[in-house]
């Protein structure tokens, strides 16, 4: 059993920032500042970094890329 | 669908492209930082994988065996560029004062470079500025981990390192991204 007073490692930290941290363990945040710091911190970083786009490649990329690909038919024949 | 695309077949190629081109291109992008060579780079890991299909290992992630062609492509092309470019006299290779100007390290420079109106636009935000100036390991391990969502264990298969190394780079990433927007804030 973890003692409620021990710091949050690294690993817990992420884990709080999803949501994922047992409660027992996310308890010691109420009574700790500098964890509950640390781990504000470390949210507001994930939060930026799931909420980054997706970037697409420009028009015709599928074309492009298929027209160097060995299309090989079910028959067994290769076709540029 | 894989199945399907082993088999051959060019719909299943082109459904492969459509799923994960943008997830490719956007971590080469991020990679990279310039458009039209993520787009170079997205290609030619395309063309190896659907070129190289048959050798392709059901027991590994197909997304996995994806990024870990393109994260190589990426990583080769930073290593190339750092040899090619980044010497703190300039390239072997520059005669002129402006060639060695032009090819000297700039320290703190990083993976930072001029972006044109597109690229600022996509690029320039805080955090996507901040991302640059990490280590390119470190780079696509967070990448791979928060905008891909990979476990800890499936960036280590993927990049092929030590899933102690993978959890380094990631509490070191975040560190650095930290003090770098915190940076900003000052």
């Amino acid at each position: 059993m973890t003692d409620i007073s021990m710091h949050l490692n690294t690993d817990e930290i992420e884990l709080w920032a999803q949501g994922l941290l047992p409660a027992a363990r996310a308890m010691h945040l109420a009574d700790c500042s500098l964890c509950r710091v640390e781990a504000e911190r470390e949210r507001k970083v994930i939060l930026q970094l799931v909420q980054l786009p997706k970037f697409a490649p420009s028009a015709g990329f599928a074309d492009r890329v298929m027209a160097q690909v060995k299309v090989h038919a079910p028959s067994g024949d290769w076709t540029a | 669908m894989v199945a399907w695309a082993k088999q051959g077949h060019d719909a299943a190629f082109r459904e492969l492209v459509r799923r994960y081109e943008r997830p490719v291109f956007s971590l080469l992008y991020r990679m990279v930082r310039d458009r039209a060579l993520a787009e170079d780079l997205a290609q030619e890991t395309f063309i190896k994988v659907l070129n190289g299909i048959k050798s392709y290992r059901p027991e590994f992630k197909f997304s996995s065996w994806i990024f870990k062609i393109a994260n190589n492509a990426a990583i080769d092309h930073l290593r190339r560029k750092s040899i090619d470019t980044l010497s703190l006299d300039g390239a072997p290779s520059a005669e002129t004062p402006d060639q060695v100007r032009a090819t000297s390290l700039q320290l703190g420079d990083r993976a930072e470079s001029p972006l044109d109106e597109v690229e600022s636009r996509e690029l320039g935000t805080a955090i996507e500025r901040a991302i640059a100036r990490l280590r390119p390991e470190y780079r696509s391990c967070i990448l791979l981990r928060h905008v891909e969502g990979y476990s800890y264990e499936e960036i280590a298969e993927t990049l092929d390192l030590p899933l102690g190394t993978v959890k380094t780079y990631i509490h070191r990433a975040r560190n650095e991204l930290r003090g770098y927007l915190d940076d900003r804030r000052e």
